[in-house]
């Protein structure tokens, strides 16, 4: 799935209007300027999380979760200093799972940079939509 | 084949050397001035990649209201998140959403203002946000632009880097960064044993079944290594000749590409590196090849051949070292702070003081930055290095590589405002950063904080501060730690269930004295170091005159440097009886008479 059509997604799984996808995200500060220059790019796992994350914060005002060190356990958490908070909070919230590696006696990981196929994109929308209902 | 255009440039430099950096308090470039440690605020844990221009000049406007700028926070820091996440005909530029009106104009705002302005760039080929603009092979036409913007100070990161395994670089690039497993080596018909016939210096190599793994330097990104001693190995071998001549060696070699095994090599005789190159590539880790010959010059009688590899820290000392070289280039009257930030990884105090004015020792102290309404979450303690203790336990023992004519650890920016952390804890972390001559950039959005109230006190609290800033420029030395230890000086301690003390001297010949309970719990034992133990830890710091005042006065007048109390004592004994949880006494001692 595009940048694009994946912030179409989230705003049409919120309800909110979908004319310029970009607009509503680049001034509330939920978007970076790079999902616009970037925006038939396949998304990345991190990036889904970034702007779900971002999303909740800025336009829902779901406030962070404190404690992240259960995140700890996804093993490249730390290789990523500037979405590691986005990934934890997904993580944590249950909308995003980890992947689990069976190699070196087996550990969890988020898998910054994969993709994922839609079906599971899909889910990740209704889970966060599900966390704002709930609030 | 590996090409020219992925490696690292060849070392012609030997100021650039590992066998350089020790003993060598020479800068690289002669306008590199001596200067306390930078003071200011950073968007990062503010506003995280969320900082904008609007936000910036409301950061601008309360310093001015607080007059924080009076105290000495003058650097106003835009870190990343702040460009265009690719080039415009080749140049940098401002993220058009966030910063509309560019650069120049966000500096000529800050200066206007009468503060200082300073940016942030990444050595690797992206910057740690994923944006495509990385100095790398940029630093020409980006440090002229840099100059064009009128920047004050900058800070280099290290993500997306070539050369090293760092963040979101190739982990594989661990090939330039440890030398291969060496089994043995061969000289004019005699072989001589990794494991039998070399040693190995320091800690990071070490032996596994019949050959040496690990030849290359210690990651320090993580807290899990100590910055004191040896952070690099070499195998070294004693090879006694009769003749002098060319003589050929042969290694015996099996390359990898993960932390711990690489393919890059180093060859010195003495303290000439004869060799340093990237070798072929084999099958596995374990799967042993003789190089092609290498012609060694040897002198009769004993040889010293180092086999090594020290280009992790050589590569990234070279990187930044090209980046200072294009700013002094394009701006040679400029006075620019330069931030080193590769997060300790190189082990930076070794080489550090050679090019910038500050190193970062870890990763990050927090990941859970804030953004505009949400104040970030930060921590007391931690298994990595995001907290505050992770920092300070492994700042509090690099004091002898820090200095006014070095530069400063840095162990990243105050995290004083955001959640998760207390007062107390906030009062802690302040006086930890300025006993350690730390940079204090602070990282909260300043629009919470108001004259009079906790956060403004903190960071406003003048004796504090003038204990950062103090002229004598020396970071104070751990003199005690409740915990049992051979040296509380160099001793790397993550347990924090314990008091330290630290001594740090003044330039008018006064001591500041600081306890820390860094537990969670009060420390109810009384905690007592005297005169005599201040001198023998710290007496070598002070100019002799000073020392010995210190030593013989009758009386000392202690100011408490958080309740302003002033009091006199005869005694020769600094003692409290307990101290709360997570909190600190900060005394600074005059010797009266």
């Amino acid at each position: 799935m595009t940048r694009e059509k994946f912030i179409k997604r989230l705003l049409e799984v919120f309800g909110e209007d979908t004319g310029d996808v970009f607009s509503n995200g680049l001034e509330n500060g939920w978007l970076e300027f790079e999902d616009k220059l970037y925006h038939e790019d396949e998304i990345n796992r991190k990036n889904i999380a970034r702007i779900i994350h971002m999303y909740l914060l800025k336009v829902k005002g779901i406030s962070d979760l404190q404690d992240i060190s259960k995140a700890g356990e996804l093993r490249d958490l730390y290789d990523c200093r500037v979405c590691a908070n986005h990934i934890a909070q997904v993580y944590l919230r249950g909308i995003m799972s980890a992947k689990e590696l069976s190699v070196n006696g087996g550990f969890l990981w988020f898998d910054l940079n994969g993709e994922d196929d839609t079906s599971a994109i899909e889910d990740y929308l209704i889970r966060a939509y599900e966390i704002t209902k709930n609030v | 084949m590996i090409m020219d255009s992925e490696r690292p440039s060849q070392i012609t430099d030997n100021r650039l050397r590992f066998d350089s950096f020790q003993g060598s308090d020479k800068p690289l470039f002669p306008s590199k001035k001596q200067r306390l440690p930078a003071m200011g605020w950073n968007s990062w844990n503010a506003f995280g990649s969320g900082n904008t221009e609007e936000l910036t000049k409301a950061m601008i406007a309360k310093i001015k209201e607080l007059g924080l700028d009076d105290y000495g926070y003058k650097y106003i820091v835009l870190d990343d998140g702040c460009y265009r996440p690719e080039r415009v005909n080749d140049h940098l530029e401002s993220d058009p959403v966030k910063f509309p009106s560019g650069f120049k104009a966000m500096a000529d705002t800050v200066h206007a203002a009468g503060l200082k302005f300073g940016m942030y760039n990444d050595i690797g080929t992206k910057l740690c946000s994923g944006a495509k603009v990385g100095i790398y092979k940029h630093e020409k036409i980006d440090c002229e632009d840099y100059i064009n913007w009128d920047i004050d100070f900058i800070k280099v990161d290290n993500c997306y880097y070539m050369w090293d395994n760092a963040t979101f670089a190739d982990p594989e690039n661990a090939i330039y960064s440890y030398a291969p497993n060496i089994r043995s080596i061969t000289i004019a018909g005699s072989t001589y044993s990794a494991v039998k016939d070399a040693d190995i210096t320091g800690t990071r190599a070490s032996v596994k079944d019949d050959y040496v793994t690990f030849i290359g330097t210690f990651d320090g990104t993580a807290p899990d290594h100590s910055p004191v001693g040896n952070r690099s190995s070499e195998l070294v071998f004693e090879v006694e000749t009769d003749e002098p001549g060319i003589y050929e060696l042969v290694v015996s070699y099996a390359t990898g590409k993960e932390e711990g095994v690489g393919r890059w090599l180093q060859i010195a005789v003495n303290s000439d590196v004869v060799f340093d190159d990237m070798m072929p590539e084999t099958e596995s880790p374990e799967s042993f090849t003789d190089s092609a010959p290498i012609k060694l010059k040897l002198v009769s009688g004993f040889n010293k051949i180092r086999i090594m590899n020290h280009r992790r820290q050589e590569n990234t000392l070279n990187s930044y070292t090209e980046i200072r070289k294009e700013l002094e280039n394009f701006g040679k009257d400029r006075d620019i702070v330069f931030s080193i930030c590769e997060w300790g990884k190189t082990q930076p105090q070794n080489w550090g003081h050679l090019v910038g004015d500050s190193w970062r020792i870890l990763n990050d102290i927090t990941f859970q930055v804030g953004a505009d309404g949400n104040n970030g979450t930060a921590a007391w303690e931690g298994d990595y290095t995001t907290s505050i203790t992770s920092q300070y336990n492994k700042a509090v023992i690099m004091d002898e590589f820090a200095g006014l004519d070095k530069g400063w650890n840095d162990p990243d920016m105050l995290v004083i405002g955001m959640d998760g952390i207390t007062e107390t804890m906030c009062k802690s972390h302040m006086a930890m950063w300025c006993m350690m001559n730390s940079p204090l950039m602070l990282g909260m959005d300043l629009r919470r904080v108001n004259k009079g109230d906790w956060m403004y006190n903190l960071i406003t609290n003048e004796d504090l501060i003038a204990l950062d800033q103090d002229m004598l420029g020396v970071q104070a030395k751990r003199i005690f730690t409740t915990i049992n230890c051979d040296d509380p000086s160099t001793e790397y301690i993550r347990d924090n269930n314990r008091v330290d003390v630290l001594a740090k001297p003044l330039i008018n010949g006064d001591v500041a004295l600081a306890i820390f309970n860094l537990k969670s719990e009060e420390h109810s034992a009384r905690i007592s170091v005297s005169v005599d133990q201040i001198i023998s830890a710290i007496g070598n710091k002070m100019n002799k005159s000073a020392s010995d005042r210190f030593k013989n006065a009758s009386t000392y007048q202690m100011k408490d440097l958080f309740s302003k109390e002033c009091t006199d004592t005869s005694e020769k004994n600094f003692s409290i009886d307990s101290i709360s949880a997570c909190d600190c006494v900060v005394y600074r001692i005059s010797p009266v008479a």
